[in-house]
């Protein structure tokens, strides 16, 4: 069953008289429990494609829907709220907020939600556990190693159990053995049941993911 | 659920605010320094004007109060070296007085020779003879120390006692008590029946209180009259000068505080009557009161600019630095965005960083400005003042309001931040 899905999607940018065409119409369903590559040549519309499953950015044209809701017209505050419910961020540089320690980090989705300090400290708690940083749980992210901030990155998407976790190239900052064990852990999220997509260069990825979509400029050129 | 909200966010802005002490501290500078000046502003000026108005509540606020003055100088008083220059007020208008404003209730004349020696055996002191009535202590709030006033018999029998004042106490009877004792002033000798208690030193305005402070000697104003005559003699640069003066001063009191401006009115009609030349002055310690009333009025609006202008300063040192703040927590703001916060939460987030940092300051400047006075100023500059609850608390609410106010533009410049945008800032 597919719980999202996207219909002619077009972005173009404005930049004076220039129009760039990020997006030039992508048709794509997602399915519950799908692990998603999404691979291509750089400036080929992948993060923009991201961006827009992560209600970060509205379409010039075309539908995207979140379950039933088409979420392409949508408020700052609706989306805001989708956002914060329904969607998990993997970065590229991991993103942490840096006054912020680990588990705090892991947090701020659910300070968001409104959900009580004691709850949310627990749940943190367990999230930094289960990536493997129990004892790191009082750290700043600048005392971490790339792959331990990612992990924390991880284990932030995941607080708020999104509907979809969107990696925008969650191993482009890491060597490839980190990057490994990066990879290791979303694929054992996505045992559990997790929808994935993942922006990667990596042709590793691929055998990992159920699905590989390629895109070449702003569009779709293939899906396996 | 909202104390619940208010509190996270609070201390979410609390703990922003930890992580750069110094840099908030000198953020609130403005602030601090702001309130704490108008503060310490306000408590001199309070002090200042509450000193101002009891000195002329000593006068009286009941009191009009008549003096003689020495008509200034014109062509036809020029001619006056070989007569004696007459002027001030008479006897005549004290009983003038007392017929036509039958409800004032009390008239002190007096008279004054100044400049007369006072002796006991070899210590001798310049000083001011005055000529009084019995109720001068009660109309010119005075106390005696020691002995007794002037009575209706000393003035009948034109008895030759005197009452001293505390400087000249001091002088001549540095170990001995005055009472009983005999001061020579002039010519005559007086036997000491009393001691005046001081008075505060007098206020500067017109001198409405000069006499207290000086040397002074009281005798009934019927001796005085037998002893000295109406002229006075007095060598002055090589020459006689002899001056008549029956009474230096009068003393009006009015029955009610409400009748005091209609009975000075009267008294100053009495006096134009009777005087061609503007020989006399009115001094209405009530009017007094109320111009020093309306100084303090006026200064505190002068403060209250000053304030209100050091406090806009601050507020724009805040904004300043929440602008700056801003901008280097942008991929912050980019990040909480992608993680669900809205734009109200971003708003609310930094608004209550801007409202905490001037609220901080603001309790900062107010425990300086309750501390200050009394411990620096009252203490190292000898002046009076008094800290009152009201500058305090509004210049807090000010404080806060200016949070507030120089708080909104910083707080939607971060709110309005493209997500992607932020989240790709360096
Ligand atoms: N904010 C923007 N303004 C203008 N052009 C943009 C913007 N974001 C992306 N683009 C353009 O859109 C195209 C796709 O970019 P992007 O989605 O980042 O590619 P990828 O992630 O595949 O490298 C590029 O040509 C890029 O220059
Ligand atoms: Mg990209």
């Amino acid at each position: 069953m597919a719980i999202a899905q996207v219909v002619d999607l077009v972005k173009t940018y404005r930049m004076g008289a220039v129009e760039v065409h990020a997006l030039r119409g992508v048709d794509l369903a997602i399915n519950e429990g799908d692990y998603m590559a999404i691979m291509g040549p750089s400036g080929s519309g992948k993060s923009t494609f991201l961006n827009l499953l992560g209600c970060l950015d509205t379409p010039t044209r075309g539908s995207y829907f979140l379950g039933e809701q088409d979420v392409a017209r949508l408020s700052d505050a609706q989306l805001s709220h989708i956002r914060c419910h329904r969607i998990g961020f993997i970065f590229q540089s991991y993103n942490l907020i840096q006054q912020l320690s680990v588990v705090e980090n892991i947090e701020v989705p659910l300070y968001y939600q409104g959900r009580s300090a004691h709850e949310s400290r627990l749940r943190a708690t367990a999230l930094a556990e289960q990536v493997g940083l129990a004892d790191r749980a009082t750290h700043r992210p600048h005392e971490l190693s790339g792959g331990q901030q990612q992990r924390v990155a991880i284990a932030r998407a995941m607080a708020n159990d999104p509907f979809i976790i969107l990696a925008d190239e969650p191993t482009g900052n890491l060597d490839s053995a980190t990057g490994t064990e990066i990879l290791a852990l979303l694929d054992s999220l996505s045992q559990q049941g997790k929808t994935i997509i993942t922006v990667t260069h990596d042709e590793h990825v691929a055998t990992s993911a159920h699905r590989v979509v390629r895109f070449g400029d702003g569009r779709i050129v293939s899906d396996t | 659920m909202l104390g619940f909200r208010v509190q996270r966010t609070v201390s979410m802005g609390l703990k922003s605010l930890w992580l750069h002490k110094l840099r908030a501290v000198l953020t609130a500078l403005g602030i601090i320094l702001g309130v704490t000046s108008v503060i310490v502003m306000l408590a001199v000026g309070e002090g200042a004007s509450q000193a101002v108005q009891a000195q002329i509540r000593q006068l009286g606020s009941n009191n009009i109060i008549l003096r003689s003055k020495k008509p200034p100088e014109d062509s036809s008083t020029a001619s006056a070296t070989t007569f004696a220059l007459s002027y001030g007020l008479k006897y005549l208008d004290a009983e003038r007085i007392k017929a036509t404003v039958p409800q004032a209730d009390v008239i002190v004349p007096a008279r004054h020779i100044d400049s007369e020696y006072i002796v006991r055996y070899h210590h001798r002191v310049s000083g001011t003879v005055v000529g009084t009535v019995p109720w001068y202590t009660e109309v010119a709030k005075r106390t005696l120390s020691q002995g007794r006033f002037l009575t209706s018999l000393d003035m009948h029998r034109r008895a030759t006692v005197c009452v001293l004042n505390g400087p000249i106490v001091r002088k001549l009877f540095p170990f001995h008590d005055p009472l009983g004792a005999v001061v020579k002033a002039g010519s005559s000798d007086y036997r000491v029946v009393g001691v005046l208690e001081g008075r505060n030193a007098a206020p500067g305005a017109n001198g409405a209180a000069s006499e207290g402070s000086g040397v002074e000697i009281y005798v009934p104003i019927t001796t005085l009259q037998s002893r000295y005559g109406d002229t006075i003699f007095k060598r002055r640069s090589g020459q006689f000068q002899a001056t008549q003066v029956e009474l230096h001063r009068i003393i009006v009191r009015s029955p009610s505080l409400d009748e005091v401006v209609p009975i000075s009115k009267a008294v100053e009609q009495i006096l134009a009557y009777g005087h061609t030349k503007q020989d006399y002055e009115v001094v209405v310690p009530l009017q007094l009161l109320e111009s020093a009333e309306e100084t303090k009025r006026l200064t505190n609006l002068l403060l209250g600019s000053i304030a209100a202008i050091s406090l806009l300063v601050g507020g724009i040192g805040i904004m300043n630095i929440m602008l700056a703040t801003v901008t280097e927590r942008t991929r912050e703001i980019g990040i909480r965005r992608a993680l669900g916060a809205r734009r109200t939460d971003i708003i609310v987030q930094f608004l209550t960083e801007t409202i905490l940092l001037a609220a901080g300051g603001g309790l900062l400047g107010v425990a300086l400005g309750v501390v200050l006075p009394h411990h620096v100023v009252t203490r190292f500059f000898d002046a009076p003042t008094i800290v009152t609850a009201r500058p305090c608390i509004l210049a807090f609410s000010v404080s806060v309001g200016v949070g507030l106010i120089f708080g909104i533009y910083p707080a939607y410049r971060a709110a309005t931040m493209d997500p992607i945008e932020a989240l790709r800032h360096e």
